[in-house]
């Protein structure tokens, strides 16, 4: 049972102060195993918070980010599942499916997490899952309109996923969930 | 101890039990005096720890299975009349566990005499209330108990995201599978009573899991730390992992039932002579329940030392201080030179020794077969154990009388700590022949439990003068012959 979370698109200080209060309450160090960012956060501070929520931090690069040292993207594996991290801005159309899926496939992981358009999305498609956290503070996007801070935990156990969708509508944390399992890992590993 | 009544007798004074034979630094103090004490004192019946030895040397064929996986129990020594009286023993023992209604009495007054290695589990069972008296109920027993321990097994051993998968197989949901053909979005589907890992509700599955990870660390970590020196425990074993999984799930199940006292750092200790004993059970079929029989008898067990364990109640009139403090008091009754030696002339808290001895029931301070041997006592008192444990330590205080005497004025408590934590080993041999000097001295064995008690020693020569203090602390309440306490 490994709890993944994946974050991104703060854009703090640039269009947002903080994460809002009712996610800073809630995300506590001590229950979250890994990090998973998708990018933008911008400046150092917020780095440090995250790592302070988890050590094991993952981050790639969003085209606002301070530090230019982080990847263009990342995989890592956790239990059964590859798991694939991109901002999404160097994915043109952004947000298109198709686009994503190819990503994914060049990546060849199971489930895809990447960002940009500030807009929560779980796409499913041959090659497997794609997930994009939206934007935890709900930050400006040109492409979004009314954005909702939005971030997802992913509960791994197994060949199941459990992926639980924290928004923030109207003042009020909603949550809602997610549910897939892969079969056992074949030939074409999807 | 002249002209004092009810005094330490003489032979306890010579320097035989108080200096370690091979601990020359303090050998040159004592002068060497010949060994003939006055037997001032009907040595009770034996049950020291040490002549381990003595004890498995039953029914050739037990022993060696035994011995197959239980390597850690000291090589036997028996002289042939020894070995005749052990078999005498394990006899009793067969004959009254084999009778249709056990009589506990019976058991009882064998038990204090040392359990025979294959009897023991049973032994155990039935004093610590976990089997019935009547033989044909404990199939019947047996098999609800171990339902009892799989529906805990189920329900408390599970990771929140399975209970919550159950909360939902109720309700009736279904699971996206990645393989299947299709794209398109996830269908997004409602949580089930508000059950989110990040939730922040008490009642939330989630959170009590976060809030108890820390006591499972903590269990986890005793659990692989206990006696790291026997390969039933910590070998690189495929039967030593199970083994200590087996005692990880019990500690978290006793701990999840008991939140009261949930987990404290030492139960591991008081658990691991249980499971090993039913664990190594010549009855392949008891020996495969272990876990579960274990479980019971540990809850039974700890149920009579519960409120040591619990902090709150550390300075009540039940809790650990004031055990303490009845120890203490029993000191002064029996030895009260020592005992204003400790308490008054160098002060040293008694929880510095105590506390180890009493809460982890002696698992600490002797090996582990003679532990075993110990506990046969302890459980065999009709009282409960708590009496018989202070008067145990009573009497490990008593036996290095002379050493705790000689430390002095200005010595600090770090010397008396030294000195009690190393407990004098004595040659056996020299140990039997003090008792048959004993023995054959005795003239007032008054009732029959004194006769009791020499039978019984001379038939476990081996032990140390610890336990014959000891005994005789428990028996009559006075080391002397003829005085009532």
């Amino acid at each position: 049972m490994v709890l993944v979370l994946a974050i991104g698109d703060l854009h703090i200080p640039h269009r947002a102060p903080d994460l809002p209060a009712k996610f800073k309450s809630m995300l506590v160090p001590g229950k979250i195993q890994h990090i998973l960012c998708t990018g933008n956060l911008c400046i150092k501070e917020v780095h440090d918070y995250l790592k302070s929520l988890c050590p094991d931090l993952h981050i790639t690069r969003g085209e606002y980010d301070a530090d230019a040292r982080y990847p263009e993207n990342k995989t890592l594996t956790i239990g059964q599942f590859k798991l694939g991290l991109c901002h999404g801005h160097q994915i043109i159309p952004w947000g298109d499916l198709d686009s994503l899926a190819m990503l994914q496939r060049q990546l060849d992981v199971d489930i895809l997490v990447t960002g940009h358009t500030h807009q929560f999305k779980a796409y499913k498609h041959e090659a497997g899952v794609v997930i994009n956290p939206g934007s935890a503070t709900g930050a400006y996007s040109s492409i979004t309109y009314d954005v909702n801070p939005s971030f997802v935990l992913m509960d791994i156990d197994g060949l199941r996923v459990v992926v639980y969708v924290y928004e923030l509508i109207d003042g009020e944390v909603k949550v809602d969930k997610i549910d897939f399992k892969k079969t056992a890992n074949t030939q074409s590993a999807h | 101890m002249v002209g004092k009544k009810k005094g330490v007798p003489e032979w306890l004074n010579s320097p035989l039990w108080s200096s370690n034979l091979s601990d020359d630094r303090r050998s040159s103090r004592y002068e060497t005096i010949t060994l003939s004490p006055e037997p001032s004192s009907p040595p009770p019946a034996p049950s020291r720890p040490e002549p381990s030895p003595s004890r498995p040397r039953l029914a050739g064929a037990q022993r060696s299975e035994i011995g197959a996986h239980s390597g850690e129990l000291s090589p036997s020594w028996s002289s042939p009349e020894e070995e005749s009286r052990e078999s005498q023993l394990l006899a009793d023992f067969q004959i009254t566990l084999s009778s249709r209604i056990i009589n506990l009495g019976e058991l009882r007054r064998l038990a204090f005499q040392g359990i025979p290695h294959g009897v023991r589990p049973t032994a155990w069972k039935l004093l610590l209330g976990y089997l019935p008296l009547d033989r044909t109920l404990w199939a019947h027993e047996l098999e609800k108990k171990q339902t009892q321990y799989h529906t805990f097994k189920d329900e408390l051993l599970l990771y929140p995201s399975e209970i919550t998968r159950r909360m939902e197989g109720s309700a009736g949901s279904k699971n996206e599978d990645l393989s299947c053909l299709g794209t398109g979005l996830l269908s997004r589907s409602k949580i089930i009573h508000g059950e989110h890992p990040l939730s922040l509700t008490k009642s939330s599955v989630w959170n009590q899991y976060f809030q108890e990870a820390e006591i499972l660390e903590q269990i986890d970590r005793d659990v692989k730390r206990t006696h790291p020196d026997m390969e039933f425990f910590c070998g690189g074993s495929y039967l030593a992992k199970s083994n200590q999984e087996a005692l990880r799930r019990i500690l978290i199940i006793f701990a999840k039932l008991n939140p009261g006292v949930k987990y404290v750092q030492g139960m591991n200790e008081v658990l691991a002579p249980l499971f090993y004993v039913f664990r190594n059970d010549p009855d392949e079929t008891n020996a495969s329940h272990a876990e579960v029989d274990t479980f019971f008898c540990f809850v039974e067990l700890l149920s009579m030392f519960r409120d040591n364990f619990c902090k709150q109640l550390d300075n009540s009139l039940v809790g650990i201080r004031s055990t303490i403090e009845k120890l203490s008091q029993l000191l002064k009754r029996h030895d009260e030179e020592l005992w204003r030696q400790l308490e008054v002339i160098t002060k040293v808290n008694p929880q510095f020794y105590a506390f180890r001895w009493i809460t982890l029931l002696l698992t600490q301070d002797f090996k582990f077969s003679d532990c075993l041997r110990i506990w046969d006592t302890l459980f065999s008192d009709p009282e409960g154990p708590q009496e018989t444990l202070l008067r145990i330590c009573c009497a490990m205080l008593i036996f290095v009388r002379r050493r705790l005497l000689a430390v002095g004025f200005h010595c600090t408590t770090e010397n008396y700590l030294t000195t009690w934590l190393q407990f004098p080993k004595v040659s056996r041999v020299e140990l039997l022949r003090f008792i048959r000097v004993l023995f054959s001295d005795e003239t007032s064995a008054h009732s029959s439990m004194g006769k009791l008690r020499w039978a019984l020693i001379s038939a476990y020569g081996a032990m140390s003068g610890c336990l014959l203090v000891s005994l005789g602390l428990l028996k009559g309440g006075s080391l002397l012959p003829n005085t009532k306490s």
